[in-house]
């Protein structure tokens, strides 16, 4: 036992992990109740090198006790939950997600309003009505101007070795589908799509990428074919303008929100989630163009993520809290309500790898990465903002993405996937 | 006093009675004795006589004596007065007068005898009746004593009748007995008791030595005093010699008695003689009673044939009496209350009163609880005696026991007592039964009354009111979410101050202007500021369009009247399409009619499309004649209210924008107009002066009704969005609420502020309502207003913000909530726009 020598009380402990590769012996051990995560991560180290010989370097842990995350000392933990001491604890212990290190600062004209990551790609909306694609190294790839107004939201559709198709939508009231050819490096906006009575707000891409949502000020969640195709475009003859190219129509525009709908995500290929100012979660059953749930928060919200891992909802509004929806409980669905940002949270986003990480964005400037099962500290806060961030991504596991009111648009790479998540 | 006394005593008192009286006297005195001895005189014959032969008495003695010759009554008062004489030789002579009025008086005395005695004999004596009445007559002549004696003869042939016949009828006995009782109802003649010189005085010469025992006189030769205050001398005294020789002389002796009040001797009379013999034969004393009197069956068994009253008996006789049933009911009722007591009650209440009571002031207070009275009810706890220690333990621990220093200490104290550390020597003890006795004990107990005595009795109720109980209990801010708590965003842009902003009716863009001469467009989600207009001058007041879907924007400049269409240059293309189509739709010229006082002081331009005014989204300017100060959209967004600086009567002036034209509502100056604003649903103008709101109606062009703020100078107004409720800002630091519903007073007058208030807002969904002026703080608070008329609307101060900082000491200029969340947004003086959530 190293631990240092206190007056504070003795209490049993077992350590138990999922990890099979970092399991220790079964047997209790008895520590001083004010050691903190640094001096359990010691001793598990020093146990693991008793038992196996072949982990050589130090492996950093974190401690799950009562099914939250250690942050202060046994002790407090335990008074805060009201947990007797007297009892043997149960610690689990899981792998330290590496802290994210920043990459690069990926400069615009203007605000950094939506981003998105498909592989080595970066696909950027700014304020200055463009849009950019980077690679994840920094290189600027493409300006593409064609909007009227600020890009709100952008998505990649596909992306294979020669072609990419992607989607944007902005305040010009329309979203666009483009497709850029990566030998050539050229873009070409194939079809507009006008069904949007004011701004296009956020959009979504379905998984089996042939579908993508669009929800708007104009208090509708909008459903487009995202086929290169153009049997989908309204006929072109009707238009007055040819110049302005092919259009298409939606596929369904779902009414029922009362006012803008401020994020839309993809449950499965059917369900279509999408948050509004009105402080109401809907999920929308796209077949049947009708509302399946609908989740009443108290706060507007601004934006919402969906993580099939866990199939849960995390969703950020006009507060300083994210909170934690669960659609399938009947009673309580807020299952967990993470509060550190000091202002309003703009953006969330799931990790595609792992069920327990999100990130989120908030106008406070900074970009905090959160395990779920510890509601008051994230696991790290991602610096280096100096203005509101207003867009968030961790699509590529590999990288965290954000964008921001000081024009910039910062990489952080997270070194490490867990090995059991990947 | 018994009537045969009263002549008795009247005789005795006349002791110089004529000294002419003479032997005939005695002799008809002996004659007459004689009579009285055999029994046979009628009194009734001889007191009528004597009632006859009344008034020639008084002059005349001798004939007196001979008149009253066959009297028995008055012979003996004569012999009485002569056998005075006799004997009242050596006293003072009373008045010849005296005399003569002592005659008189005899004969009153007399006659009252009679009367006297016939009252006693009862009423029974029916036969005495027509006697009496016939003797208190004064002067009855001849004729009636002849009557009654015919009227007695009749009636004593009844009675015979009655005795002989025993078969005669009783009606016959009855109807005759009526008839001869009617005898007497001849009415009376009252008799002047004082006619005769008769005096109560005179009579009560009698006695003059009080109501005391006469033994007291024995000594002394007189017997008390008359009026005067002279002794009356006492009569001679006798020896047993005197006595002897007297008894051998006096043929009188024998009835001579000495009256015990006076000393004096006293003749009694043959009357006197007579009602004594009848007492001490057990007779009755009246000598008119018959006891042998026939008796006459009033009620008899037997029925009669006819009634003896001529009438049948009243119905009421048959019947319980009414007015008795209600007295017995009251005094029952009375007794079932408790109101009044029974006999037996009042005696054992009697009873318990005078049995002593006592207190125990110190009881417990269940006893005295019984018998219900208020104050005992609850009683005062005994103050507590200290509990004993450990040195009055019989076997205290050896700490306790004196030891030989503080033992010394003891003894020193011993003058003084009462500084010792104790009362008593802590003494050990081998066993509590060795233990002798307190020597204090009785004086320990007796001291424990005297606390006991003195101590309080009362418990004083102590009157505690906190500050906070006086404050209206308001419920929590907690529970009056959601409304703005904290700054989230500060829209940075301008560089002047900002005068004023506004939400978009969706609540996504705003729009704010100020004195850098711009009216900006930003987007309330992220603060962009999305476009920035310069207008050319500072920018008052600017306001969207209260209609949806369009894209309008009223900013006032100076004097002109700006029309915005920001919304190309934001992204709302189509609805800034929509809103230019619109406009671009000219009115028909009939209607741009506008009469000349209007004329004069409102101008319309249309700005040209292809301009670079149209370009920076103007389209229509109007000039007015003076500067702007305050601009108001109905909420059809159709008419635009502007209300012009020191404008006079031409203050307010009313746009229409879809007619391009404009009016004049007012043709009288009301004041120094503040601000015009709609009525939210009614066609009504409510008009800020500096004092006052007025209400017009648009329809009718009349005023409504006025409304006093009771501020020095308002500042800024706002409706609630149902319309019935106003709230006044003013530059005095108030805010007045109005329910207009109620009455033109003001229905609360928040004072929140520390200083001017310079504007305040409604909420336009949440019960919500903000004012904000120089102060630090912009302060939110919760205005509900019910559907319940009967219930005032709920005002609670939520939440102070803390606004910008100041500049030419102002802060805040404007506020605005946002259309649908609980956001507040204000224009501050240091040319941010902040954002409360």
């Amino acid at each position: 036992m190293e631990n240092e020598s206190g007056d504070a009380a003795q209490i049993q402990v077992r350590f138990i992990t999922k990890q099979e590769q970092y399991a220790v012996s079964d047997s209790p051990y008895a520590i001083q109740s004010n050691v903190k995560t640094e001096q359990l991560n010691t001793l598990v180290n020093a146990l693991l090198k008793e038992n196996k010989t072949n982990i050589e370097k130090v492996v950093d842990f974190d401690f799950l006790v009562c099914g939250e995350l250690l942050r202060t000392s046994v002790a407090e933990h335990l008074r805060e939950k009201s947990i007797s001491t007297e009892e043997t604890l149960l610690i689990e212990y899981i792998e330290r997600f590496p802290a994210p290190t920043p990459q690069d600062c990926l400069m615009h004209d203007d605000w950094v309003s939506a981003v998105d990551t498909h592989g080595n790609w970066l696909l950027s909306g700014c304020y200055d009505n463009s849009i950019h694609i980077w690679n994840t190294k920094g290189q600027h790839k493409l300006a593409i101007p064609g909007h009227t107004s600020p890009v709100k939201a952008v998505a990649w559709v596909s992306l294979n070795e020669s072609e990419a198709i992607f989607a944007s939508g902005s305040h010009d009231q329309s979203a666009m589908l483009w497709v850029w050819n990566i030998p050539s490096n050229s873009v070409d906006c194939i079809v507009t799509c006008r069904g949007h009575d004011k701004g296009v707000e956020c959009l979504a891409v379905s998984a089996d990428c042939q579908r993508f949502a669009t929800g708007g000020w104009d208090n509708s969640v909008c459903l487009w074919s995202a086929s290169k195709s153009t049997e989908d475009n309204v006929p072109s003859k009707k238009k007055s303008k040819p110049e302005m190219g092919h259009s298409r129509e939606p596929l369904t525009t779902l009414k029922g929100h009362k006012e803008a709908v401020s994020g839309v995500q993809w449950m499965d290929f059917n369900t279509v989630l999408s948050t509004g100012w009105d402080h109401l979660i809907k999920l929308w059953d796209c077949e049947l163009g009708g509302i399946k749930q609908e989740i009443a928060g108290n706060k507007a919200f601004f934006d919402a993520d969906w993580s099939p891992l866990n199939r849960s909802i995390i969703t950020a509004s006009a507060d300083r809290h994210i909170r934690l929806y669960d659609p399938r409980s009947t009673e309580s669905i807020v299952k967990a309500t993470y509060t550190s940002h000091t202002g309003w949270v703009q953006s969330v986003c799931w990790s595609k790898t792992c069920d327990t990480l999100f990130l989120s964005a908030g106008y406070d400037g900074l970009v905090k990465l959160w395990e779920t099962r510890s509601p008051k500290t994230p696991l790290f806060e991602l610096t280096g903002h100096e203005d509101k961030v207003l867009c968030c991504d961790w699509s590529n596991p590999a990288y965290l993405v954000s964008g921001a009111c000081d024009n910039t648009l910062r990489i952080y790479k997270a070194k490490h996937a867990l090995a059991n998540n990947i | 006093m018994p009537p045969f006394r009263i002549g008795f005593l009247k005789r005795k008192i006349n002791p110089d009675e004529p000294r002419n009286d003479t032997t005939e006297e005695e002799i008809t005195d002996i004659k007459s004795d004689e009579e009285l001895i055999k029994g046979d005189l009628d009194g009734g014959s001889d007191a009528a006589d004597s009632d006859c032969e009344e008034e020639p008495v008084e002059s005349d003695v001798e004939r007196d004596a001979v008149l009253f010759d066959d009297s028995a009554d008055s012979v003996l008062g004569e012999n009485d007065d002569a056998e005075d004489t006799d004997e009242s030789d050596g006293t003072e002579l009373s008045s010849s007068e005296a005399e003569n009025s002592d005659e008189n008086n005899s004969e009153a005395s007399e006659s009252e005898n009679s009367k006297d005695s016939g009252a006693e004999s009862g009423t029974s004596n029916v036969q005495s009746l027509p006697n009496t009445s016939g003797q208190s007559t004064q002067r009855s002549n001849r004729r009636l004593s002849q009557r009654k004696a015919t009227v007695k003869e009749k009636v004593g042939a009844a009675e015979r009748a009655a005795e002989s016949k025993q078969t005669r009828d009783q009606i016959d006995v009855l109807s005759e007995r009526i008839s001869a009782a009617n005898v007497s109802t001849q009415p009376v003649q009252q008799r002047d008791e004082y006619e005769s010189g008769d005096t109560s005085d005179e009579e009560d010469r009698v006695n003059t030595a009080g109501d005391v025992p006469m033994w007291w006189y024995n000594e002394y030769p007189h017997v008390g005093y008359d009026l005067d205050g002279r002794r009356i001398g006492k009569p001679p005294q006798r020896d047993q010699i005197d006595e002897f020789l007297r008894k051998c002389e006096d043929p009188e002796f024998w009835r001579t008695v000495k009256d015990p009040n006076t000393g004096q001797d006293i003749v009694l009379s043959k009357d006197d003689l007579k009602l004594i013999e009848r007492l001490r034969t057990s007779q009755i004393p009246s000598e008119s009673h018959d006891e042998y009197e026939p008796w006459v069956e009033w009620f008899s068994s037997q029925v009669l044939a006819t009634p003896v009253r001529a009438f049948p008996e009243h119905k009421r006789s048959f019947l319980p009496s009414r007015g008795e049933q209600l007295q017995v009911a009251r005094i029952v009722h009375a007794l079932k209350m408790g109101w009044t007591k029974t006999r037996r009650q009042r005696a054992r209440d009697r009873r318990r009163d005078k049995v002593k009571k006592f207190y125990d002031l110190w009881g417990s207070g269940e006893v005295e609880a019984e018998g219900g009275s208020g104050p005992r009810a609850r009683p005062v706890p005994a103050p507590r005696r200290p509990p004993p220690t450990h040195a009055e333990s019989y076997n205290p621990p050896p700490e306790y026991l004196l030891d030989n220093k503080e033992m010394k200490e003891w003894e020193k104290l011993s003058e003084t007592p009462w500084k010792r550390k104790y009362t008593f020597l802590p003494t050990r003890h081998a066993a509590l039964r060795e233990v002798p006795a307190y020597p204090r004990y009785v004086r320990e107990r007796f001291l424990r009354c005297l606390d006991l005595y003195l101590a309080p009795r009362a418990i004083k109720m102590r009157l505690t009111i906190n500050a906070e109980d006086l404050v209206p209990k308001l419920p929590s801010p907690r529970d009056l979410q959601p409304f703005p708590t904290s700054e989230s965003l500060q829209l940075r842009g301008h560089t002047g101050l900002v005068r004023s902003v506004d939400f978009d009716p969706s609540g996504q863009y705003i729009v704010s202007g100020g004195d850098d001469e711009t009216v900006r467009v930003w987007e309330t989600s992220t603060g962009r500021c999305l476009r920035t207009v310069d207008v050319g001058g500072p920018v008052a007041r600017v306001l969207w369009t209260p209609a949806s879907g369009l894209s309008l924007v009223a900013a006032a400049v100076g004097d002109e009247l700006l029309f915005l269409n920001p919304g190309a240059g934001v992204g709302a293309h189509r609805v800034a399409e929509r809103t230019d189509e619109l406009l671009e739709r000219a009115p028909p010229q009939h209607d741009v009619v506008m009469d000349e006082r209007t004329r004069a002081c409102v101008t319309w331009h249309e700005v040209a499309p292809d301009g670079e005014l149209w370009a920076r989204g103007v389209r229509i300017v109007i000039s007015h004649f003076k500067q702007l100060v305050h601009l108001s959209w109905h909420a059809k967004g159709d008419y635009v209210a502007a209300t012009v600086r020191e404008g006079g009567a031409r203050s307010v002036v009313v746009h229409q924008v879809s007619r391009r034209r404009s009016q004049l509502p007012f043709r009288r100056a009301a004041g120094l107009v503040q601000a015009a604003i709609f009525h939210p649903q009614r066609a009504q103008l409510f008009v800020a002066t500096q004092r006052a709101v007025r209400v017009y109606d648009l329809l009718k062009q009349e005023l409504v009704r006025k409304l006093r703020t009771g501020a020095q100078w308002v500042s800024s107004l706002a409706v609630h969005p149902r319309g019935d409720h106003l709230l006044v800002g003013s530059y005095d630091r108030k805010l007045v609420w109005f329910d207009l519903e109620l009455s033109g007073r003001p229905y609360q007058t928040l004072r929140l502020h520390g200083s001017a208030v310079r504007s305040v807002v409604f909420h336009r969904r949440y019960p919500l309502f903000a004012s904000g002026g120089d102060d630090r703080d912009i302060v939110v608070s919760h205005g509900m207003v019910y559907n319940d008329l009967l219930q005032n609307p709920l005002l609670v101060p939520l939440k102070q913000l803390r606004a910008g900082e100041p500049r030419d000491q102002l802060r805040v200029l404007d506020l605005r909530f946002h259309p649908t969340q609980p956001w507040l947004l204000a224009a501050c003086a240091d040319s941010t726009l902040r954002l409360y959530t």
